[in-house]
């Protein structure tokens, strides 16, 4: 006799119901808990093509008004927010297409970014090498994460290879001891010793690896830049 | 890009997505007929205009009815369908006759990539080489233009 049958006959003696009734409203209760899930479930689906559909429609908004505008700068500032809205709808597609909804796979992610980015950079002087290791960090972190790697590859796709200065772009992910290692360099035209870096982008990479608990390191490659971004693996540094 | 420019027609009810994708179909060489947002539209403009292709939403004007425009245009207009949606799971097995999926959100140049690896395919019977990110082939037209003599592949 196996567990249920077993409980459902000791109920029936402790209650004096017989095991049919028993089993009958187990059943109805089985069958509504079942049409509740049913429900959730559907909720889920309708909230996840809700904020695919809205995240379509942001990028398609700054799309047409990229296509308007001719001042240089503005279209620069719109694609670079084109691409940080590309960024989080390649977490949304990646987060609802694995089974698992609450962990993110990060080596997945980082091919989809790398084959957008490089593809629509047309740069095909610029050599990507990857090595990544299977490593999956909680959805919830999964946006911010998504935007640091974001400015880190476009910086290095802009900054560090000009028109005309072909190279290599190395991303590595890895588990480092209660870390993910998270490692990209570039052999291009590096840091300009006089300029201190600033920008927006900057500031993002900055204030979400706060946000992460992150830290993040760049050295000077001679060539190119280094930076190699640690994630705890649970909780802070 | 190779082959001639296709005809395309946009099924998709939120316009502003319907016109910047008018524009990313111009711009890889293939020529727009027009965009439609309901199904009966959609149908009509198909039967009109014989599209070779056709981008299909699941979720038009009129309901969840780009399954149905799909098969039609597929079956009574001579026509590819491709679906773009962020309902990609949802699509019957069979891709009710569609060539295949366009996850949303897709880029720009996830989309550009795409119309311009299934232009290949339509005017040369196969494939270039394996599918780019965003697109996904249905099995019937990945078997029809010999995508499966291609795996394994390494990449």
């Amino acid at each position: 006799m196996d567990d249920y049958s077993e409980s459902v006959r000791d109920v029936s003696q402790a209650t004096g119901r017989s095991p049919a009734d028993l089993e009958a409203i187990i059943e109805a209760r089985t069958h509504e808990l079942k049409e509740a899930l049913d429900q959730k479930t559907a909720l889920l689906h309708e909230v996840d093509h809700r904020v695919k559909n809205n995240l379509q429609l942001i990028s398609s908004l700054l799309l047409l008004q990229n296509r308007r505008v001719q001042d240089p700068a503005l279209k620069a500032s719109l694609k670079g927010m084109l691409g940080r809205v590309n960024a989080i709808a390649t977490v949304h597609r990646r987060l609802f297409q694995s089974e698992d909804v609450e962990r993110f796979d990060v080596s997945a992610f980082i091919r989809d970014m790398v084959a957008d980015l490089m593809g629509s950079a047309a740069r095909d002087d610029i050599r990507i090498e990857l090595d990544l290791e299977r490593v999956e960090i909680p959805a919830s972190k999964a946006a911010p994460f998504a935007l640091v790697v974001n400015e880190l590859l476009t910086n290095a796709l802009r900054h560090g290879f000009p028109e005309g200065r072909g190279g290599r772009i190395f991303i590595g992910v890895r588990r480092d001891e209660g870390n993910f290692r998270i490692e990209i360099a570039d052999d291009g035209v590096g840091f300009d010793k006089d300029i201190k870096p600033s920008g927006f982008g900057l500031t993002i990479v900055q204030l979400l690896c706060q946000q992460l608990k992150a830290k993040s390191e760049t050295t000077d490659a001679e060539p190119g830049v280094q930076i190699v971004v640690l994630l705890p693996v649970n909780g802070a540094h | 890009m190779s082959g001639r420019a296709l005809d395309v027609l946009i099924v998709e009810d939120e316009m502003l997505l319907a016109i910047e994708l008018e524009h990313l179909v111009e711009e890889v060489g293939c020529h727009s007929l027009g965009c439609a947002m309901s199904s009966d539209e959609a149908v009509d403009l198909a039967q009109k205009l014989h599209p070779d292709l056709a981008l299909v939403d699941v979720h038009l004007s009129d309901g969840p009815t780009g399954v149905d425009v799909a098969r039609k245009i597929s079956q009574d207009c001579g026509g590819v369908a491709l679906f773009m949606t962020a309902n990609v799971k949802r699509l019957p097995d069979d891709f009710a006759g569609a060539c295949g999926v366009i996850g949303k959100p897709y880029s720009e140049h996830g989309v550009k990539t795409a119309l311009a690896y299934l232009t290949h395919c339509l005017t040369e019977g196969h494939v270039p080489g394996p599918v780019p990110v965003g697109l996904t082939l249905a099995p019937a037209y990945a078997t029809r233009w010999g995508l499966d003599d291609l795996m394994p592949r390494t990449a």
